[in-house]
């Protein structure tokens, strides 16, 4: 059984503002993870393919600058057997179809696949879009929202969340899981002894030349969507606290509030 | 020149250090010093990640980590948990762990150490006694030999990891006078698991850290197997000195590790703080201090590192005991003088909320002000570099 | 342009089962593509021996031939339309006012053609209905055939879906089956020199983005639900009604629905459709305390909503969930309750028109976006609050 995880690198989110002056984006100094969805995916990966058992292989791949190889050690040293990066000048730019259809020719360049592994969403972007955009360019069935997978010989049941709740669905293999992660969820952090096999394990870069793709599709030039401009979020006005002597008071300042504001 | 840099896997080791202890240390630091404890499973958990006595030999359950690597673990504990409770837990064990590794005996090895590294005991150090501290050669605990045991007698204080050691198992590499002729010369260094009969041990209040326990025990006709002897007899103070030097090297991260997450804590606070109508970051009395703070943690941190690096060429005869013994104490000197100022600073900016309990800068400020004193004061970290500019015949003491 | 090529072809049925708008027949074995191919793609999907190929000529199109906004509705079964369809088809009136077009929404599902007359007076100028069993409940394998289908036919200028779970596993399919450019979860659209000016959240909502599709056709959306107002119902507004046949064969679908588990909605009103919600977090859920919260959501004639967590610790169901994962609202008024305010539950309340926030904690996060904050003990406050309320209210 070969398994695809697809892993992104991200800005950590929660320290990523923008410069009000410039209404630019403030990278600086501001961490690079693995997204969290992702690791998800990825760790659900690598316990399908533990549970697969003798032959099973689980590769993870991710599309980006050099430095994204960082996310890939990581994905190598929580258990990933492979990890391929694409990167190339070419692939810059990308919105979600470009990236879809990149790394669906990645996925194409290594045969014979049984299921890919991709995080909901990215944290950076919150799209959700590149997981079924590749299911459609490999043409595969996709469950995206899956918060628990088991595999059983070639069939995959699947928990994921609906709009109204959760439904079980059953998948035969080869297809594409987005993966969201239960609330109970603690990502791993791999120990030193993992970290230094994942040095030993063979790591590859990819550019354009290596997978089969028409070059008007890829990054930048391959993106039917532009962004025209970054800008702030309109600030919400400084709140108001209330600090009344006891309970009663301060509800009775907090109905006062409201009912002034027409609120209530 | 001694240059070094991290290598990809001390990079991702230290990455995934800081995630756990986010994920895992830090938001229970405080029930950690309210309880006076350090959870059993935050102790597994370390464990799982393979961080305690990472140098050790993997035969006995270590990562064989060099110093460097062990460093960086200790800056990283250092930066998540203010209390410095874990850090103390670790870089201990991982010290005297590491020279027990180096010079004990393969059955006592095989005993004590694979537990420690699982989680499930604590290796700690007990040199110190009623009325003595670096002044080693007035030691009163005695070990003498009695056929093929040796009876250990006598008082040891400010221990670290007692009750730890008491509630899980483990012991303590211990230093006591074999040839009472012979001053520091006549010392043996040897294991002492706490749980022995005849040993007693009291429990002290500390000022800060309190999450690892601190006290002593009385050792009244107290038996130990020939094999938990570590290293030679009578030569047990020429290696403790190397414990020491690796525990001091680590403290410095530790201190490194706090200053700056306390500097990092202060950068946020004064910049969203506003005085006077701007925010205080933009006053001089502010940023200077900053300035200087962050220079001195930045300059103190690559000279622990490279004091690390020493210890590392050191096992591989690249470096020599009394280049390593300098360059360790003069990190060691001043490290946590100098965490304690910039935490001082970032207390103070923080006002009124700088000196409340729910402030973990002073908490930070309670825990590195001990380390001007743990593993050697900073007094004797200048006699140690005095001694090597000036010449032994200079030494203070002699 | 479809090919079938027929020496590939080794007459396994699946294509003409898959085939949503049957047009699909077998001839001596071989399987032939007939007219009224609406280049969905589902055949070329499911066909195991490709030799089912579409090329779809999108570049150097003439952008001229698009027309209209197009809403693709989502309903709850055959029980009820989605509140965020009025909403789209309100914004799509806005948007075609400008442009001089016209909304048409997309009505698929079993037993839904009920609903084309209310979609019609939300705004609609025509709705086209497909139904057929395999439609009554959402999935990819039913729905993406039958719209990139209808797209490819129409030609619309814009499409709109909602950036609900089933827009967003929609959507994408579609329009990379299209070739299409798609931007998710807008919280603001508008026409800027002829174009759709889709603007969005990116980095957990700490920036803002605006997105154009310049070169391509249709213009595609997933939209925030509760984000758009929907317009006033005119019953006076007459529409077309075009019924679309479809034929799906739910036999040929990889993906088997086992089990639903949905989760009982408590209350009559719907937590995204509520003017008042008082929501609850880990700091209620842990000490009993929703039944507080229903007392003053009670008195304030609201509902009860929950953070994530609530509904890990399995105190609160899954459908009154606010935030990323769950429901987005923009309620009149939003109390939250114990909720220390990530990013992923801002994200699904910000845009309430007024938030309270009550914490003990000073530091939680729910202050930065709340109006009105008390620290404090909820225990303590909402009683008092609900006697307040009693007192004022004579009741």
């Amino acid at each position: 059984m070969l398994i695809i995880a697809c892993v992104k690198q991200v800005p950590d989110t929660s320290d990523v503002k923008v410069d009000s002056a410039t209404g630019t984006l403030v990278r600086e100094g501001v961490p690079a993870v693995m997204n969290p969805f992702d690791q998800f995916a990825l760790e659900e990966g690598v316990r399908l393919r533990d549970a697969a058992g003798e032959g099973a292989e689980i590769v993870a791949l991710s599309m980006g600058p050099p430095q994204a190889r960082s996310a890939l050690m990581k994905a190598l040293a929580l258990g990933a057997d492979r990890a391929i990066l694409l990167t190339d000048r070419a692939f810059a730019g990308a919105d979600t179809w470009a990236t879809s259809y990149t790394l669906a020719r990645a996925v194409g360049a290594l045969g014979k696949i049984d299921l890919i592994m991709c995080g909901l969403q990215a944290v950076d972007g919150d799209t959700a879009q590149t997981g079924p955009e590749m299911a459609q360019h490999l043409r595969l069935p996709q469950v995206t929202y899956a918060e628990r997978v088991t595999l059983d010989g070639k069939t995959l049941t699947v928990k994921r969340q609906t709009d109204t709740g959760y439904e079980i669905v059953e998948v035969r293999m080869p297809a594409l899981l987005t993966c969201t992660p239960p609330a109970d969820f603690v990502p791993s952090t791999p120990p030193f002894s993992a970290i230094i096999k994942a040095k030993k394990k063979p790591y590859e870069e990819w550019g354009a030349e290596k997978i089969n793709t028409d070059a008007d599709k890829l990054g930048l030039k391959g993106s039917p969507t532009q962004v025209k401009r970054v800008f702030s979020p309109p600030k919400r006005g400084q709140g108001v606290m209330l600090e009344g002597n006891s309970a009663a008071a301060v509800a009775g300042e907090l109905f006062q509030v409201l009912a002034k504001g027409g609120v209530l | 020149m001694i240059t070094y840099e991290f290598s990809e896997e001390q990079e991702m080791l230290r990455q995934s250090v800081r995630e756990w202890a986010a994920k895992n240390l830090t938001p229970r630091v405080q029930e950690m010093e309210k309880n006076k404890e350090i959870p059993p499973d935050l102790i597994k958990s370390m464990a799982k990640m393979e961080l305690l006595c990472p140098t050790v030999d993997p035969e006995y359950g270590g990562s064989g980590f060099d110093a460097v690597t062990a460093g960086i673990v200790g800056e990283e504990l250092g930066r998540a948990d203010y209390t410095a409770s874990v850090p103390v837990f670790y870089l201990v064990q991982a010290s005297w762990a590491h020279v027990f590794d180096k010079y004990g005996t393969r059955e006592c090895k095989l005993k004590h150490i694979p537990p420690a590294t699982k989680g499930d005991a604590f290796i700690g150090i007990a040199t110190t006694e009623p009325g003595i501290g670096s002044d080693l050669a007035n030691m009163v605990t005695t070990i003498t030999p009695n056929g093929d045991k040796y009876v250990v007698n006598g008082e040891k204080n400010y221990i670290s990891g007692v009750r730890e050691v008491k509630q899980y198992g483990g012991g303590h590499v211990t230093l006591a006078r074999q040839n009472l002729r012979a001053g520091t010369r006549g010392m043996t260094m040897f294991f002492l698991p706490l749980g022995l009969p005849g040993i007693d041990i009291t429990e002290d209040e500390e000022m800060g850290r309190e999450a690892i326990s601190t006290g002593g025990f009385h050792i009244s006709n107290v038996e130990i197997p020939k094999e938990n002897i570590i290293g030679k007899e009578e030569k047990g103070f020429y290696i403790v000195h190397e414990g020491y030097e690796f525990a001091r090297a680590i403290i410095a991260c530790v201190c490194c590790g706090a200053a700056m997450k306390s500097l990092e804590n202060g950068i946020k606070y004064i910049k969203e703080r506003n005085a006077f109508g701007r925010a205080i970051a933009k006053y001089e009395g502010i940023q200077f201090p900053l300035a200087e703070h962050y220079t001195r943690i930045s300059m103190l941190r690559d000279f622990t590192y490279k004091a690390l690096h020493m210890i590392d060429l050191e096992q591989e005869g690249k470096a020599s005991r009394m280049e390593v013994s300098k360059t360790v104490a003069m990190v060691k000197m001043f490290c946590a003088t100098w965490a304690m100022q910039a935490i001082d600073d970032v207390m103070q900016w923080q006002g009124a909320f700088g000196y409340n309990k729910e402030c973990p800068d002073q908490a930070a400020y309670r825990a590195v002000r001990s380390f001007t004193l743990a593993e050697g004061s900073k007094e004797i970290m200048k006699t140690i570099v005095a001694r090597e500019l000036l010449g032994k015949e200079f030494i203070t003491y002699r | 342009m479809i090919t079938l090529a027929a020496e590939k072809c080794i007459g396994c049925v699946k294509c003409v089962k898959a085939c949503p708008f049957g047009v699909i027949v077998m001839k001596g074995k071989k399987a032939v593509i007939g007219d009224g191919c609406t280049l969905c793609g589902a055949c070329e999907q499911i066909c195991p021996v490709s030799a089912i190929t579409i090329e779809r000529a999108m570049k150097d199109i003439d952008l001229t031939q698009y027309s209209g906004v197009w809403v693709v509705a989502e309903t709850e079964g055959s029980q009820r339309v989605k509140n965020f369809t009025f909403e789209l088809l309100g914004k799509g009136r806005e948007l075609t006012d400008i442009l001089g077009q016209s909304v048409s929404c997309i009505l698929l599902g079993n037993d839904v053609a009920k609903f084309a007359d209310t979609l019609i007076h939300h705004g609609a100028d025509s709705v086209f209905i497909g139904e057929s069993e395999a439609l009554s409940r959402y999935r990819a394998e039913a729905f993406a055939p039958v719209i990139t289908g209808l797209i490819s036919r129409y030609k619309p200028c814009i499409v709109l879906f909602g950036a609900t779970h089933a827009g967003r596993d929609l959507a994408p399919r579609v329009a990379a089956s299209l070739e299409l450019g798609l931007t998710a979860d807008c919280t603001g659209l508008s026409i800027l020199d002829g174009l759709l000016l889709q603007t969005r959240p990116a980095f957990g909502g700490n920036i803002m983005a605006d997105i154009i599709c310049p070169y391509t056709r249709p213009q595609m959306a997933t939209v925030r639900p509760n984000v758009m107002k929907k317009m006033e119902p005119d019953a006076k507004r007459a529409g077309e009604k075009i019924t679309v046949p479809v034929k799906i064969d739910a036999s040929s679908f990889r993906i088997v629905l086992k089990e639903i588990l949905d989760s009982p909605q408590t209350g009559k009103v719907k937590i995204d459709e509520a003017d008042i919600i008082v929501s609850g977090g880990r700091g209620v859920c842990t000490n009993g305390g929703f039944a507080l919260l229903e007392e003053l959501a009670g008195v304030l004639g609201g509902v009860v909503g929950c953070s994530r967590v609530a509904v890990d610790l399995g105190c609160r169901p899954k459908s009154v969930q606010v935030g990323q994962s769950g429901t987005t609202v923009s309620p009149k008024l939003y109390v939250a309750v114990g909720i220390s305010g990530s990013i992923q539950h801002q994200v699904g309340m910000k845009s309430s028109d007024t938030i309270v926030a009550i914490n003990n904690d000073p530091a939680a996060p729910i202050f930065q976006v709340a109006d009105f904050g008390i620290i404090g003990d909820y225990r303590a406050i909402i009683p008092a609050l609900v006697v307040e309320v009693k007192k004022n209210r004579g009741g």
